[in-house]
């Protein structure tokens, strides 16, 4: 195709994007000319604070991609490697084409959240500068090498390919990890010092009198490194998925589909296995909140911010409900998977149950006759469901329903011949009764003992959920060991409204960070830097839920539509090739579901 | 943009809609900044005078300097100095062109421009600690020592103003400059440290000596001791706990610091 | 009838009906059968959980191919047979005026007050201001439990609790005294695990002392009647109404790990 027909072709992507450039063009003498006369230094239109929250936000959604796309790109090159299957190794190449456009946008965004931070908060700047500023030339030089390897391991992909120098190839990308993450430590310690510096340090204390490494690894940094890294994982999983599955619904061949189906599956169990990891790390941070200061704990859980957890339980449950329903509609296209398909009511029934449950507010919202006749904002008897144990509870039947969907994914085109096939199976439906029945004892017990030990009792669910994956998961793999099977997965043969789903999963994961990345910051309240300098700006105040609502919806319209800009280059570049296999993979049932090109057109609707 | 985008972008919107919605059907509460000092337009003066004298005798830590008694290190304010009676009689004419409350406010924001005659540049700007509202309230209650108190609910209003203006935030930053120009601790030790203690047959008997202290505390505990004076207290010294300044550590430079720490340890 | 009960279209429909009825009138009146108290579901809340059911059905009726197509079947019936012309304008005339009339009721003037919420237990403040001494709240322990003045301070509290406090939160301390039914909103019920069993005794003590007016901003919008009790009773007095409530209830405060 020659450039003149591309530019044909896309001539409605052309036209709008013209016109949305001209508009800025002419807005932007409005801007210039715009000035808020009682606030002085004040960002036009949007004012100071939402400029910031929107570099930051926004920079932080490319941030995280640039991190967790790496993880992504590493471990299936690894896959590749070492279960000797080639798809694996296109699927890593493809992950960092797309790093490279995304890694630039990162910078931008960086860029400008800086010099915004410079200019509009200057003070804040300098005192956060006085005290890290050793930390920010490592942070920028980090930048040169981190650039440089990650172009080194795109471009020397197809040279380094076969044998030690493939080993070498990897090296350098789990190096594009190491850098990564160090530069990640490293400003994550600027922003959980704003948050949480150390106890002897007060309004008093000139920047220069504070010890460094206090500074460095105060007490919420490394929850934070934690959190942020399993998300970042998370997030890379997620959008990868979405990726492919716009190149799903774009696809011509059949063999294109089929790889875009297979990719989008690998992304979103990436992004939903770990993300079952991910409350636990958001519960250890709660904890050193509260430990750092109560005050600002209650102010998370309890007061002011107690109705965020809500709207966060609501788009967890959206979640849950998207991840089961992919793969429930994925059940088609597996020989076999019909055999599942009548249970997949019964666990839906425990899914809404237990969104309804986790979304039940301790607090009702109710009307003056409907507040009478509750005697108060706690409902008499859905009140108990206000409370953590509830809550605790749920979420832990629903990771143990998500986990068994992709458990019944794994075995439905499996015929097992190990002799012990029946007990293993039986073993594992008891590891997971016996798991759901103990979740639910702590849950009901909870409510008996003081809250104390009941924070205690969360801890216990928490292990006794692990435990149950990693047992009925090593169960699993040992059964599937030389099973028959009772047929390929049909790649490619899936609807195609499972792949909005996985739409509605991406935009969620990115919606989520925005409201967290509200959490984490507003829970300083007034404070620039908690209890040692105060926000003296005309938006010290901290927003209702509904205008930081609109802010990260914002940030994430922008943030999607960048990254669909990055897809589409990232199309342009080079078509990945699609040539059928050679060499089919040897033993594919044993390392992951198979790949087969499937020649009958997809069943859309 | 073909009909798959079209959905994509749909799909995308109403999800997005949605969460937004939710969020904003939700009755909003913001949180607002908590109010310092809760004083309306129509504050009286009794009111600002009493919250004056408050801050005065406590949080302002002025008594430590300006007493009764008089001393070395600040004129008496409360009853009289050098004749000329308390400082509401005679705040009106210590500088030409400006009022009593101007000069005050002045004063206690700068205190560094306007050192009464024979007496140590040591007081630090008032606004690093306090808030302006509170500021105007301690000049109110200097107005009330023997004069008439002009500050009205205005002032407090217009300061209200000033804080909210980003550019009047920096404010106590060029004030920052060192407390003394030199690095030799002898020298700091005569202009500052010895206006509560003494060392050798020099300095006033107020805190605790310095004979010998290098003996008695770590180098460490004696920097301690400097930047936050009410973490460590000498034994005996407990009932003037809150007096010795706490902000040494933004008026001495990290060389000053280190030398006083350096100097005093070496006395054994 | 029978064979339309296999349809999932009317499946849905009866599932989201049964639903209504088992939210709407079920959490009400089931629930004081087996002699456990219970009462009206808010509509915010119930729209909330109904929606949650609804998207539960959709979830069900498209996540098999074979069930989608039965499911999408009559809908696509309706609006294209030539025989069912009537069910399609049917439909047509009462979806758009149902829309018209729920939108109406939304907007439409009430006398009623609008829904209000309030942050359960607001972040209490580090340190207060009792009768122009400084209190720490912040981590403090009641000092009459500390001393280990536990019965004289359960019979002084129990004094001030049948003075004061007894007429709103009642003799059972479940918030059903004589004046409670005047208040809206109806004075706590101190007994369960959901009110003062999730609290510190510091922070009870705020609450006592400060009372409604005490409320920070983010507690708004609240109109509590409970008085500011630091202009009627000691600080002591407090603490040991405090340990009173919590030894009378039989729960025992919350206490934080120890760091």
């Amino acid at each position: 195709m020659n450039v003149k027909d591309l530019l044909l072709e896309r001539k409605g992507w052309i036209v709008a994007l013209l016109a949305v450039g001209g508009m800025l063009l002419l807005a932007f003498p409005l801007v210039a000319q715009y000035s808020v006369p009682e606030y002085g230094d004040d960002f036009p239109l949007i004012g100071s604070r939402a400029a910031v929250w929107i570099a930051a936000q926004v920079h932080l959604m490319f941030a995280a991609f640039v991190l967790g796309v790496p993880m992504f790109a590493v471990i299936a090159e690894a896959v590749s490697i070492f279960g000797k299957q080639d798809r694996y190794d296109r699927l890593a190449k493809e992950f960092t084409r797309l790093l490279l456009v995304a890694y630039s946008a990162t910078a931008l965004w960086g860029g400008l959240l800086l010099f915004l931070l410079t200019t509009l908060y200057p003070t804040l700047w300098s005192y956060l500068a006085e005290i890290f500023g050793a930390s920010m030339w490592v942070y920028a030089g980090l930048f040169f090498i981190e650039s440089a390897t990650l172009y080194t391991y795109y471009y020397t992909w197809e040279r380094w390919k076969r044998g030690r120098a493939k080993l070498f190839h990897w090296g350098l990308g789990i190096l594009l990890n190491v850098w990564g993450t160090t530069v990640m430590f490293i400003a994550n310690s600027w922003l959980t010092y704003m948050t949480s510096p150390p106890a002897d340090v007060t309004p008093d204390t000139a920047p220069g009198m504070v010890q460094f490494w206090s500074a460095f690894a105060n007490a919420t940094w490394m929850p934070i490194n934690i959190h942020r890294l399993i998300a970042n994982a998370v997030f890379g999983g997620a959008i990868v998925a979405a990726y492919a599955a716009y190149r799903f619904l774009k696809a011509k061949t059949p063999e294109e589909r089929a790889h875009y189906d297979w990719m989008g599956y690998v992304g979103n169990l990436i992004a939903i296995g770990v993300f079952l990891v991910l409350p636990f790390a958001g519960y250890w941070l709660g904890r050193e909140i509260y430990e750092y200061n109560q005050q600002m704990g209650i102010t998370m859980m309890g007061g002011f911010m107690s109705w965020l957890w809500i709207v966060q339980a609501f788009l967890i449950g959206v979640l849950f409900l998207a991840a089961n329903y992919y793969l429930w509609i994925g059940l088609g296209r597996i020989p076999g998977g019909e055999r599942f398909a009548p249970y997949t009511k019964y666990m839906l029934v425990v899914l809404v149950l237990g969104f309804i449950v986790w979304a039940t507010p301790h607090s009702m919202i109710a009307t003056r006759d409907e507040l009478a006749a509750m005697g108060g904002t706690h409902h008499p008897f859905l009140g108990v469901l206000g409370l953590m144990s509830a809550k605790n509870t749920a979420v832990n039947l629903m990771i143990l329903t998500t986990f068994l969907s992709f458990l019944m994914y794994r075995r439905a085109n499996k015929i097992p011949t190990v002799s012990w096939a029946r007990t293993g199976t039986i073993s594992q439906g008891t590891i997971l009764a016996v798991a759901s029945i103990v979740v639910l004892f702590y849950g009901v017990y909870g409510y008996f003992v003081p809250t104390i030990v009941r924070i205690g009792f969360s801890v216990y669910q928490v292990l006794i959920v692990l435990f149950t994956i990693v047992a009925v998961l090593v169960i699993d793999v040992l059964i599937a060991r030389g099973a028959d099977t009772r047929g390929p997965i049909r790649w490619g043969q899936m609807p195609e409204r499972s792949q909005y789903a996985l739409f509605v999963i991406v935009v969620t994961f990115t919606w989520l960070m925005g409201l967290m990345g509200f959490a984490r910051s507003g829970i300083r309240q007034h404070w620039h830097i908690w209890e040692v300098m105060r926000d003296t700006s005309p938006h010290a105040a901290t927003p209702a839920l509904g205008y930081a609502a609109q802010v990260i919806s914002v940030c994430v319209i922008l943030f999607l539509l960048m990254i669909a800009f990055v897809f589409w280059i990232g199309g342009l570049i080079e078509k990945p090739q699609l040539v059928p296999q050679e060499t089919e993979d040897t033993d594919a049932a044993e390392l992951g579901p198979g790949y087969e090109p499937s020649l009958q057109p997809a069943t859309g609707d | 943009m073909s009909s798959v985008d079209l959905k994509i972008v749909l799909v995308t919107v109403i999800t997005i809609a949605a969460y937004t919605l939710v969020a904003n059907i939700i009755p909003q509460v913001q949180s607002d900044v908590p109010e310092d000092i809760a004083f309306g337009a129509d504050v009286t003066s009794e009111e600002l005078v009493d919250a004056g004298r408050s801050l005065y005798e406590g949080a302002g830590g002025c008594l430590a300097c300006h007493t009764e008694a008089g001393g070395a290190r600040g004129p008496n304010l409360l009853t009289g100095h050098d004749g000329e009676g308390a400082i509401g009689e005679r705040c009106e004419d210590r500088i030409a062109d400006l009022d009593c409350k101007d000069y005050l406010f002045r004063a206690l924001v700068d205190p560094g421009a306007y050192v009464v005659e024979g007496y140590p540049p040591i007081m630090p700007p008032t606004d690093r600690t306090l808030t302006t509202p509170q500021v105007w309230a301690i000049v109110a209650y200097l107005e009330s020592l023997g004069g008439e108190v002009t500050v009205t609910g205005d002032d407090l209003a217009q300061a209200e103003e000033e804080t909210a203006q980003p550019a009047a935030a920096p404010n106590g930053e060029q004030a920052a400059a060192p407390a003394v120009a030199t690095d030799d601790a002898e020298a700091i030790l005569q202009d500052l440290c010895l206006m509560c203690h003494q060392m050798g047959d020099r300095g006033t008997e107020m805190g605790p000596s310095f004979d010998e202290v290098g003996a008695r505390l770590t180098a460490s505990e004696i920097r301690t001791k400097i930047l936050h004076p009410d973490q460590l207290i000498s034994e005996g010294y407990e009932p003037l706990a809150g007096v010795m300044p706490s902000n040494f550590g933004s008026q001495l430079t990290a060389t000053q610091l280190e030398s006083i720490v350096q100097y005093l340890s070496a006395l054994r | 009838m029978r064979k339309n009960l296999q349809e999932p279209f009317w499946q849905a429909l009866i599932v989201l009906a049964i639903s209504y009825v088992l939210l709407k009138w079920g959490i009400p009146y089931i629930p004081p059968l087996i002699g456990v108290s219970s009462a009206p579901v808010p509509q915010s809340v119930l729209v909330q959980f109904m929606l949650t059911v609804a998207v539960g059905v959709l979830v069900w009726v498209s996540d098999n191919e074979e069930r989608w197509r039965r499911f999408k079947q009559p809908i696509r019936e309706a609006l294209v047979l030539p025989e069912r012309k009537r069910v399609r304008v049917a439909l047509l005339v009462l979806l758009p005026l149902l829309v018209g009339f729920v939108t109406y009721d939304t907007v439409r003037p009430r006398v009623d007050a609008p829904a209000g919420i309030r942050a359960v237990h607001p972040a209490p403040p580090t340190q207060i201001d009792f009768r122009g001494e400084p209190v720490r709240i912040e981590g403090a322990e009641n000092p009459l439990r500390e001393e280990g003045r536990i019965e004289e301070a359960r019979e002084r509290g129990f004094d001030i609790y049948y003075q004061s406090c007894m007429p709103c939160h009642g003799d059972y301390l479940d918030g059903q005294g004589h004046f409670a039914h005047g208040y809206s909103p109806a004075p706590l019920t101190l007994r369960g695990g959901s009110t003062i069993a999730q609290l510190t005794e510091s922070y009870v003590f705020w609450r006592i002392a400060k009372g409604g007016p005490g409320l920070p901003r983010e507690g708004n919008p609240w109109n509590s009647a409970m008085p500011a009790w630091e202009d009627f009773l000691t600080e002591e007095d407090i603490w040991a109404v405090t340990l009173f409530l919590y030894e009378q209830a039989g729960i025992s405060p919350r206490t934080w790990e120890e760091h």
